[in-house]
């Protein structure tokens, strides 16, 4: 008798995932690229027959390489910050003995939490002309007149460091709370300081959460729009705000195309350097 | 002392962490006309106006709907994706992992934008809120099928073996064994399935159609032109709604909600 469990043909589990990942994910992504060499159209998003030219238009526009520069700029410094503001508190919430552990954690879980128009929207409450920054630093006579945070890289960079510090701290933690603590008692009894055990020990041990850390961070500070768009406003645009402006308001398909995949290609480049140059090994997940 | 320091240094970040909710939740109670600091008085004024404004009121029936679909549908996919991949998957077995966590390997906004341009492309548009809901699914699913796959990994296949040579069908053994073990993870999943879909914005921004704005999308627009303390009300009331509904499952439910 036939039934209809999964012993039979277990293939047919993993069917409706397979379908829904080709046919809207595979399929989509190699459109994509077509579209970046399709040719502009006049009313319509993009016109008959295929051409070079958009992706010509981005190399000989100091526009577009001046916000695929500054783009980068903020995804590396970004990611920077974030992982030499995090990598303190993950060692400390890696260890097993910490007091206020679980308290500590939901801290640092609950940005996650809370929706990233919410969050981009209290630092445009924190970092206005009018906010709470600098409004506490005029009272107390620090400055007289409002310091520029937003509007600009530095605004959006603060927020960013705060919207992606979760997915450095988490990644690294978990690495750190995978350390047998008799390593680090053995080189202790053995006479190395404090300082040699974090440079010889905790910190090559915690290598592999520190690479998952960063390139999350950095692949979604590159790809943020919310953020940038919120905090930048019209004065600073990064890529990922011009390309779906671009897509949104101007119907220019193509060009938003070819320069949504420009940003990609630069971004996995830059992850790929990055892997080389801390020796990563390849692991999904 | 070292980590004296430390501690204090981390008690720092925390409250960097905490500032801009805690400075959203504080302007939801200001009763001035604008966003002041320091605020001009407390008052309930901007809960009223929310909870009258027709716009905010459909973007969260949308968003609620929305989650709802998203959850179920990738609660099963992703569930029977996991079922077949820790049980039956051999060499395959990376190929699929990577493919599963492929929507949230790649960036959101290329996704979002692929998917635009595939619905118009086979003639769909946005005109239902068909793209809209695929897109919410793509970006859910690698959540279910962590969580489910993470609580499958303990799972030994001798007891299936056991419960066949007592002669269970391979239907029961799937419903009496496989079935509960799976149960934590896949509650787990929907649950952040579920949440994950309530705060998805380039998605939902590029595929929305008209009338179709979830609360992200309806909070942005709004924030572009209005500077009354009624968004910071709708934010408030939407991470009270969040934070409720993982305490919940947590503490009367008892699942374990991770990410990583």
């Amino acid at each position: 008798m036939q039934t209809a469990s999964p012993g039979n043909r277990p293939y047919l589990l993993l069917l409706p995932a397979a379908i829904l990942l080709i046919v809207f994910m595979a399929i989509p992504y190699l459109n994509i690229l077509v579209t970046s060499f399709r040719n502009p159209g006049q009313g319509t998003p993009y016109a008959d027959g295929y051409t070079l030219m958009n992706y010509a238009r981005i190399f000989s526009s100091p526009l577009y390489q001046g916000q695929l520069f500054n783009t980068l700029w903020i995804g590396i410094v970004t990611t920077f910050a974030t992982l030499v503001i995090g990598l303190p508190v993950a060692f400390q919430l890696g260890r097993a003995d910490l007091r206020w552990r679980g308290l500590a954690y939901g801290i640092v879980l609950s940005p996650l939490l809370v929706g990233i128009v919410i969050r981009s929207y209290g630092w445009t409450i924190l970092l206005g002309n009018n906010g709470v920054i600098n409004r506490t630093l005029i009272n107390l006579g620090l400055t007289e007149y409002p310091l520029p945070l937003m509007y600009n890289s530095l605004g959006i960079i603060i927020a960013l460091v705060h919207v992606f510090l979760p997915f450095m701290i988490l990644p690294i933690m978990s690495a750190v709370q995978s350390i047998d603590p008799a390593v680090v008692s053995a080189a202790r009894s053995l006479g190395a300081g404090r300082a040699t055990v974090i440079r010889r020990i905790l910190l090559p041990l915690a290598m592999p959460g520190i690479q998952a850390g960063c390139i999350l961070v950095f692949v979604l500070s590159l790809s943020a729009y919310v953020t940038p768009a919120m905090i930048g406003g019209l004065r600073v645009k990064t890529m990922a705000v011009t390309v779906v402006d671009a897509l949104l308001d101007t119907f220019q398909w193509p060009l938003g195309a070819a320069l949504a995949l420009m940003l990609s290609a630069i971004g996995a480049v830059i992850v790929m350097i990055f892997a080389r140059a801390t020796r990563m090994k390849w692991k999904v997940g | 002392m070292a980590r004296q320091a430390l501690n204090i240094y981390s008690v720092i970040i925390y409250i960097f962490l905490l500032l801009p909710i805690a400075v959203v939740v504080g302007a939801s109670f200001n009763s001035g006309e604008f966003l002041t600091f320091p605020p001009q008085g407390f008052s309930l004024r901007w809960y009223v106006a929310f909870l009258n404004n027709e716009v905010f009121m459909r973007a969260i029936r949308t968003s609620l709907w929305i989650a709802a679909v998203a959850m179920v549908v990738s609660g099963i996919i992703g569930t029977m994706a996991a079922v077949y991949y820790v049980n039956y998957a051999a060499r395959s077995k990376e190929t699929i992992r990577i493919a599963m966590l492929s929507p949230l390997l790649l960036p959101e906004v290329l996704t979002a934008i692929s998917l635009l341009f595939f619905v118009y492309a086979v003639g769909i548009g946005t005109t239902t809120m068909f793209g809209l809901l695929v897109g919410h699914v793509l970006i859910t699913l690698p959540f279910v099928f962590m969580n489910v796959t993470s609580s499958l990994e303990g799972y030994d296949p001798d007891w299936s073996m056991a419960a066949q040579s007592l002669g269970a069908s391979r239907w029961t053994r799937f419903r009496r064994i496989t079935l509960p073990l799976i149960k934590p993870g896949v509650f787990s999943g929907c649950l952040f399935a579920f949440v994950i879909s309530f705060d998805v914005f380039t998605i939902s921004f590029m595929l929305k159609s008209i009338g179709s704005s979830t609360l992200p999308i309806q909070l942005f627009d709004y924030l572009k032109t209005n500077y009354t303390p009624e968004a910071a009300a709708v934010s408030t009331v939407s991470i009270v709604v969040t934070i409720l509904v993982v305490i919940i499952s947590e503490k009367v439910l008892g699942l374990r909600v991770h990410r990583f």
